[in-house]
């Protein structure tokens, strides 16, 4: 639980042109405990995401992945890392099924042609180690599931190459009561299985439920990042909306008047 | 004075415990189980033998092995073999199921119970036509080894008296006794509450899987309460310990309770408490109207949002007390609660952090259970293995004969 972070960020910023998106923002994720990431629409969430990912370059700041600082210039840098990101479209082909999807461009190949032996077993294996029982049958086509499946399976392709941080974008935020559920019960379990989470969710109580610690971005800046056991719904509140709550936060709101 | 345990009774500890292992960790090689139980192979291979000549566990080689060299066989539980039934009455449903040594299901009947059929001489009937119906189905040479029944009140230790369930309307109930007499089966039907079942389910099987110290709640048409402390239920003097839904906790402002008193915690935030804030029609009531609530407010219903909220808050209050209390390193939510908890998480998890001691929450998880709708079943089912568990020689001669 306490272990150091896995993934360090110190004074990452980041600009697209004149607009400064990110400022001097440190970021720290844990093996074995699901981050969570809020803050207000704009308040840099995806583009943290993205430069951790290796969509957008970092402009400053230094990146450390397990006690090394690493640069990371491409998508293809982060996923050899073991840094997975499932995006709010899950990015699933509907026509192709599950094992397909999990290795889509990844395929294993057993001399010219494809192994599609040891990617169901792995699929398998995979679905099993999450505990999934939802789905039928791992040849299903992605279009015949749900929403909730199609996350879990998202997930799970996220989880197959012995990643060590999957970052989710908003998994619960299209999904009904039910299948929130379960894909909420399926994230705790990634990080009790010893993975990293990072969660990024606007809904509080899908926050409260599953993380371990909590870090608030407001307008481009890391806010704070607390401990969920020490902190109330109220004050995470404030934290995005104000970018401080009593002691915790920024010293000197930005833009605002006090 | 005794001396130390004799040849024989160390031969049937080891027995039970090897079984158990099986039983709850699932198939394993003989080489694991002496590993986990301290034993030297030449011991467990003697234990094995036994077992499998009982016809309780089998040895084969295991399904998927990923390794090079001969694979080494396992040994896993006969679950077709030997079996136990499971009770569950409920308030407005009664569940029954036959499970497999290794908490396999293999049938489980389902019924709704109509209000003026909440007799306990008419639940003994009805459970005794599920269990006939489902040991008819039985091949030859299975064998049931025990029966087990979850009540949503308070049972008396150790003779299994219900001394009231208050939803179904019973007091001093010989419900053990009379199912005992009813299914014939010459074993007795033990019997215990819900949410202890419910607690010790998630305990071996769920969300607490090995975690010593936890605090199970589970929503139904209350709140029951199941603490497990070192490992172990906590009962109380007679049984009747964890009622954490009758902790009080708004006695001179709050709301009446079943019980009389006022202001438990089950009238604050059961299933009552969230329908009527919700201001949903009052014949709507059970699992399907609370799940309701919860999807209304997930859709955005104001009312229903309120209501969770305030439910949250005292269940947060609640879960500090019990953090303080009994510092846990889990508590689960299970049966209705599962839901209201994902709904409210915000407002308990706050209210937990600003009411629990700091050192006390430190490591604290809020879980939700994972065993569903069968958390009860499943205790209800543990129970009724406990007695093959503690000597499964001899628990299978009794049987037999």
């Amino acid at each position: 639980m306490t272990a150091t972070p896995i993934l360090r960020l110190r004074g990452i910023d980041k600009s697209f042109g004149p607009v400064q998106v990110l400022h001097d923002v440190s970021f720290d994720v844990h093996p074995g405990e699901v981050t969570a990431l809020v803050g207000d629409n704009g308040a840099g969430k995806s583009t943290l995401v993205k430069c951790i990912g290796g969509i957008h370059p970092i402009d400053g700041g230094e990146y450390w992945f397990e006690d090394e600082e690493v640069q990371v210039h491409s998508p293809r840098d982060a996923a050899a890392l073991g840094v997975e990101i499932v995006y709010q479209d899950l990015a699933l082909c509907d026509n192709l099924d599950i094992v397909q999807n999990m290795f889509l461009g990844r395929e294993k190949r057993r001399g010219l042609v494809l192994d599609d032996a040891t990617m169901e077993e792995m699929a398998a294996k995979t679905l099993e180690g999450l505990s999934v029982r939802t789905v039928k049958s791992i040849r299903q086509q992605v279009s015949s599931l749900s929403g909730g499946q199609r996350q879990t399976v998202a997930i799970a392709k996220a989880v197959l190459w012995n990643s060590k941080v999957v970052i989710l974008d908003e998994p619960t935020a299209a999904l009904g009561v039910a299948q929130t559920a379960q894909v909420l019960e399926l994230v705790r379990r990634l990080a009790d299985n010893g993975l990293a989470v990072v969660l990024i969710s606007h809904n509080m109580n899908d926050v409260f439920a599953v993380s371990d610690r909590i870090a608030a971005l407001y307008l481009g800046r890391m806010a704070a990042q607390i401990r969920t056991s020490d902190v109330t719904h109220a004050q995470v509140v404030e934290l995005i909306t104000s970018g401080r709550s009593g002691d915790l936060g920024l010293a000197t709101t930005n833009g605002a008047t006090a | 004075m005794k001396a130390g345990p004799s040849q024989e009774e160390i031969r049937r500890h080891n027995l039970g415990t090897l079984l158990r292992h099986v039983h709850i960790g699932g198939s394993m090689s003989r080489a694991v189980l002496a590993d986990r139980m301290g034993l030297n192979r030449s011991t467990i291979l003697g234990l094995v033998s036994e077992l499998t000549s009982a016809g309780l566990v089998r040895e084969e080689l295991p399904r998927d092995t990923g390794r090079a060299g001969r694979p080494s066989l396992v040994v896993r539980p006969e679950s077709d073999q030997a079996y136990v039934l499971a009770f569950d009455v409920g308030v407005d449903r009664l569940t029954a199921a036959r499970i497999g040594l290794g908490g396999v299901f293999l049938d489980r009947r389902e019924a709704r119970m109509r209000p003026d059929h909440r007799e306990a001489g008419q639940v003994t009937e009805v459970l005794a036509d599920f269990a006939h119906q489902m040991m008819d189905t039985t091949r030859q040479g299975t064998v049931c080894v025990g029966v087990a029944a979850a009540v949503r009140g308070m049972v008396r230790r150790p003779d299994g008296l219900v001394r009231a369930a208050p939803y179904i309307d019973w007091k001093d109930e010989e419900f053990g006794e009379s199912l005992t007499r009813r299914l014939d089966l010459g074993l007795p039907v033990s019997v215990g509450n819900e949410a202890s079942l419910g607690a010790l389910a998630e305990h071996l099987r769920g969300a607490g899987t090995g975690c010593q110290d936890l605090v199970y709640l589970h929503g139904d048409i209350g709140i029951g309460g199941g603490v497990i402390a070192g490992g172990q239920l906590l009962g109380g003097d007679c049984g009747y310990g964890g009622e954490i839904g009758h902790m009080v906790v708004n006695p001179r402002a709050g709301r009446p309770c079943g019980c009389g008193g006022r202001g438990c915690l089950e009238a604050e935030a059961g299933e009552r408490a969230l329908l009527e804030a919700a201001q949903r029609d009052p014949s709507a009531t059970g699992r399907e109207a609370v799940r309701a609530v919860v999807e209304a407010a997930d859709r955005g219903d104001i009312s229903a949002r309120a209501a969770l909220h305030d439910v949250g808050d005292w269940l947060g209050i609640g879960v500090a007390n019990l953090v303080n209390i009994l510092n846990p390193r889990t508590v689960v939510f299970g049966g209705t609660l599962r839901e209201v908890f994902l709904g409210s998480a915000a407002q308990i998890r706050s209210r937990v952090n600003s009411h629990a001691l700091a050192a006390s929450r430190e490591n604290l998880r809020l879980r939700v259970g994972a065993l569903g709708d069968n958390a009860v079943l499943i205790g209800a089912a543990e129970l009724a293995f406990s007695t093959i568990l503690a000597g499964p020689l001899e628990a299978l001669a009794r049987t037999s004969t």
